[in-house]
């Protein structure tokens, strides 16, 4: 996982480059809050297009990140998920609040 | 061709991706599209995870995985068989419901068995409470011209 976070644009882009299952989301998911809470954002974009891997724990992964960004007024974007990932966002309800690009 | 492999892993969370390579190993000669071999290894990755997060909630164990290539009437089918000796399912049909997570709190999406039973053709539940869960999953991967 890579981060970047862009001042001007009150930005915060993280790259995943991990497959996500349930045994690395629970890393994921406490690195990727700490950048949340620690920048406060507008926007946070979750990069995908390097990761080749997720199962429903990633679902479950997104969605509480989208749950903490929605409490602190900050939009989640995922950006350039792979078909079969595509596939399980579009399964599960998350993917009618998060934007998808 | 037929074939087989047997593995047998400890129930901790890393083995998930083991579990998962392997079955992508063993289906490495076989013709799919990536799009087929993903869906198998997110269905696989989905039963061992259950196996181990809610299988194996107090005591420890192991998952056994069979996983096997079959030819029957001139159609090519993968059998992967995800076995624990854990505590079992009280409610198989609470469990396979979508969005249903016995584990709300640890964000859990409660898709593990609509994914398996989207992705594979068939998925047999055979739980024993305190005896453990066996599922067995099937998916149809070609037909043998002849």
């Amino acid at each position: 996982m890579k981060y970047k976070y862009i001042d001007i644009e009150n930005k915060l882009l993280i790259e995943l480059n991990e497959e996500i299952d349930i045994d690395t989301c629970t890393t994921l998911r406490s690195v990727v809050d700490g950048y949340i809470l620690k920048y406060n954002p507008r926007e946070c974009e979750l990069d995908m297009e390097k990761v080749n891997f997720m199962d429903s724990s990633g679902i479950g992964f997104i969605a509480g990140r989208y749950n903490l960004a929605k409490m602190l007024g900050c939009d989640l974007v995922i950006k350039k998920p792979n078909a079969s990932i595509r596939k399980l966002l579009e399964m599960s309800s998350i993917s009618k609040n998060i934007k998808v690009v | 061709m037929n074939n087989k492999i047997e593995l047998i892993v400890n129930g901790i969370l890393e083995n998930v991706s083991v579990v998962r390579v392997c079955i992508a190993a063993f289906l490495a000669k076989q013709n799919i599209t990536i799009d087929e071999l993903s869906d198998i290894k997110t269905a696989v990755s989905e039963a061992v995870t259950n196996s181990i997060e809610h299988g194996y909630v107090e005591t420890k164990g192991n998952v056994n995985v069979i996983a096997k290539i079959a030819n029957v009437d001139n159609m090519v089918f993968l059998v992967v068989e995800v076995k624990d000796n854990g505590i079992g399912i009280q409610d198989v049909g609470l469990a396979t419901t979508p969005a249903y997570t016995s584990k709300p709190e640890l964000e859990h999406a409660g898709m593990g068995f609509t994914i398996m039973e989207t992705f594979m053709d068939e998925v047999v539940i055979d739980s024993t409470i305190g005896q453990g869960t066996k599922i067995t999953m099937t998916k149809r991967l070609r037909t043998v011209k002849e």
